[in-house]
């Protein structure tokens, strides 16, 4: 038996045990009214080892500090202001959405010390954060040139924040409609820039892009729209380039939308018809990742530089443009080489007299030659079936 | 041997050789060239799979039209022996008769002639037939020479002769294999099976039926003049060489026919140029650009509390150690209080000020420079004047 007997025991650990326990009760006393001041009306604790409730107003404590930022091992710097204002009027501020929903991590103060020693690095370790609630548009991304470009090494390669930035992003799609907002196609262009800038400077001078930027003309198509969001291919590939006229002719050959600016829906007909789309058609239909040089849209028209027919510098109806633009595949092109292409037209007398009157040729001389040779033969088997029927009652 | 049954050579092994060369030659065009004028059409997906693609489909229509061309040169140089060394009567070719015969033979079919015409070697029907193929071969020649090399043809000729000719290239296509269907197939499978031209025999039925004319000029020559035949010894030797020379300008002009042009780069068009990625700058970060930080303040400046301290507490601290938190480094006494464990700052004791210590270890939030750190320990030990 290792019991404390009474008798052993020493009155000097009493009195310590005594001092002990006041002072701790001194010490809860004397710090609790100063604890309830710290934590605000939200009341939410900062005491390690408390229920780990943050809220909002418990990190804007310091993170609405204008300037506020930490400094990382490699000696950038990386930025911890929230402008509540601007959170406040982002999607997810407008829906009172907590910090800790997406910064899990954070559950008390001393925060736990952070690993990464970049501001890439830390992008690239929140990288899985939005896919809590927005799975549907990660899922997409995962097929995307952007994933692949990661998959590959490449720590640049955009993440979800890098296009949307949680703490500011506003409405993107009409809540009801599911239809982008114009604001938010606006600004589309905007956020590609950011790492395709040259992209971006040829796209604002072209015919879609100033119709964007300089007039707020949202029926142009913006980056998305032929790239596509969240799930964007690689743009480079032979299935890409093959199928990049339907791209065009989704809005090409949409009568209500070209009748607005006045422009022909039959380019993606007159095209195909052409030995060049009939090519691409048949390449497109057969084998889409075989690498083609049959020109597609973009190859005379531009890629993301495509200005109007009729722009009086670098318009394509202007002959020597489009001499420079066959001259493209075919070097050895001469002047007359550009009239071999008949220009998006349906063969007509004024424009193109001979192919027209080829066309009418052919059109008066097959049923004509057709028609009288089954005429002929018509005849001659009436003739035959009367002589056989004859010649059976005969014998 | 019976009369009727005795048989009469119509076609030499030549001839027949001739009819395979067609048969193969524009089968093959037909098939390889209607599903690339039909492209939009289900079947010619099939038909263009099977012959290995649009590039290998083109590759084999050409290798035709190249037989068919050779066929075209060699027939020349024999129908041209015929006539010139022979001196064989031009029996294919077409005359007012052929008309008459036309006609006669609608008007006997309809009942309103008793008689069928009576025709010689060639019949309208093969005359027609015949000359259709040669009007095709022309045609299609021409305008095939201009779709291979329209570079070459635009060199001399206006450009919309390119889609002119394309046009024309397929519809005489349609128009000389529905012909084909119609004419040949009624006449020479249907209405009865004539295999003369693979036999290279008619019967004396089928003679009288169809060719009575010849049959009976067959009959008439019956001895050959023997002075003919040493003038043809002499004209054969005019005609050979004469051939050789015609026949190799011909397979010159079906060499340049192929060979004269490379009408595109055969490289896929470089599509954007300009550089993929190039990053704005200053590069938008994934929060907002912190509001530039001034480290050192300017030398010279007193180094008080309110000169220096103040504002370098203010800026690098204040976000976490302000008035809600435990320490309060934005305001003097505050600072110099300390926090709820007691004072960080000791004036006049660099190493005791748990501060410094703090700092000195590194990896804190608001973390100093080495720089503001030593301004900080100066301050300290000039007794942390205000």
């Amino acid at each position: 038996m290792t019991g404390i007997k009474f008798s052993s025991f020493k009155p000097h650990w009493l009195i310590l045990a005594l001092v002990l326990g006041g002072a701790l009760i001194l010490g809860l006393v004397l710090a609790w009214p100063e604890r309830a001041d710290a934590s605000q009306p939200s009341s939410g604790s900062l005491a390690p080892g408390s229920a780990p409730q943050l809220t909002n107003a418990d990190c804007l404590l310091c993170h609405s500090k204008p300037g506020f930022n930490v400094p990382l091992a490699d000696g950038e710097k990386l930025p911890l202001t929230i402008d509540p204002t601007q959170y406040g009027a982002s999607v997810h501020g407008s829906k009172n959405m907590s910090c800790t929903t997406c910064h899990v991590d954070i559950t008390e103060f001393p925060h736990p010390k952070r690993t990464a020693e970049s501001l890439r690095e830390y992008a690239v370790q929140m990288r899985d954060t939005c896919k809590t609630c927005h799975n549907e548009q990660y899922q997409l991304t995962m097929d995307s040139v952007h994933q692949k470009a990661f998959e590959s090494g490449n720590q640049q390669a955009p993440t979800c924040a890098d296009c949307h930035n949680p703490h500011t992003q506003g409405r993107i799609t009409d809540a009801k409609t599911g239809q982008i907002l114009p604001a938010a196609r606006l600004n589309i262009p905007q956020v590609c820039a950011r790492c395709h800038n040259a992209i971006y400077n040829e796209y604002k001078e072209s015919v879609h892009g100033a119709a964007l930027i300089d007039a707020n003309n949202t029926d142009v198509p913006t980056c998305i729209d032929c790239h596509g969001v969240h799930r964007i291919p690689n743009p480079t590939t032979p299935a890409f380039r093959i199928n990049s006229p339907q791209i065009c002719s989704k809005c090409h050959t949409d009568k209500a939308l070209m009748s607005k600016y006045g422009i022909s829906t039959d380019v993606l007909r007159t095209y195909v018809a052409d030995f060049h789309g009939t090519t691409a058609t048949l390449f497109q239909k057969l084998s889409p990742d075989q690498p083609t040089n049959t020109p597609v849209c973009f190859d005379c028209h531009g890629v993301h530089n495509i200005t109007r027919v009729d722009d009086p510098v670098n318009g394509l109806q202007l002959k020597q443009n489009l001499l420079a633009t066959c001259q493209k595949c075919h070097p050895n092109a001469g002047t007359n080489f550009p009239t071999a292409w008949m220009g998006h037209y349906i063969a007509d007398p004024k424009r193109t007299p001979l192919v027209y009157y080829v066309q009418l040729f052919y059109k008066i001389l097959i049923p004509l030659v057709l028609g009288g040779m089954v005429l002929f033969v018509a005849s001659d088997v009436y003739r035959r079936l009367k002589d056989r029927r004859k010649g059976g009652s005969q014998a | 041997m019976n009369e009727t049954q005795k048989t009469y050579t119509r076609f030499e092994i030549g001839r027949r050789i001739e009819h395979i060369l067609l048969i193969a030659s524009f089968t093959t065009l037909a098939l390889t060239g209607l599903p690339q004028k039909f492209s939009t059409v289900g079947v010619s997906d099939f038909i263009i799979r099977v012959f290995g693609g649009i590039t290998n489909i083109r590759v084999v229509h050409h290798t035709a039209a190249v037989v068919f061309m050779l066929e075209a040169v060699y027939h020349l140089v024999v129908i041209g022996y015929k006539l010139f060394v022979l001196q064989l009567r031009p029996s294919m070719l077409p005359g007012t008769k052929d008309v008459r015969d036309a006609i006669q033979a609608f008007a006997y079919n309809l009942g309103l002639t008793k008689q069928p015409p009576r025709m010689g070697r060639y019949t309208f029907q093969e005359k027609l037939e015949y000359w259709a193929l040669v009007w095709g071969l022309v045609v299609m020649a021409f305008t095939g020479f201009m779709l291979w090399n329209p570079i070459a043809t635009t060199s001399v000729l206006p450009g919309v002769v390119i889609p002119a000719a394309k046009a024309a290239h397929g519809w005489e296509a349609v128009l000389a294999v529905l012909a084909l269907l119609i004419w040949h197939t009624y006449n020479v499978h249907i209405k009865h099976f004539n295999q003369s031209i693979w036999t290279g025999k008619l019967t004396r039925k089928e003679m009288e039926e169809e060719h009575p004319l010849e049959l009976e000029e067959i009959e008439k020559a019956s001895q050959i003049d023997q002075r003919e035949n040493a003038l043809a010894e002499k004209r054969r030797k005019i005609y050979f060489p004469l051939a050789a020379v015609i026949s190799f300008a011909f397979l010159f002009g079906i060499y340049k026919f192929v060979t004269l042009e490379v009408t595109a780069i055969t490289t896929v068009p470089p599509a954007e140029r300009a550089p993929v990625i190039q990053v704005q700058t200053p590069t938008p970060l994934p929060t907002e650009e912190p509001t530039p930080t001034s480290s050192a303040p300017a030398t010279g400046a007193n180094l008080t509390w309110t000169d220096v301290i103040g504002p370098l507490f203010q800026q690098k601290c204040g976000a976490c150690h302000g008035q809600a938190g435990g320490l309060n480094l934005t305001d003097y006494a505050a600072a110099l209080k300390g926090s709820t464990k007691g004072p960080v700052i000791i004036p006049g004791n660099v190493d005791g000020s748990p501060l410094v210590a703090l700092q000195a270890a590194g990896g804190h939030p608001g973390q100093l420079s080495a720089e503001e750190l030593n301004l900080v320990k100066n301050w300290i030990l000039a007794g942390a004047p205000q």
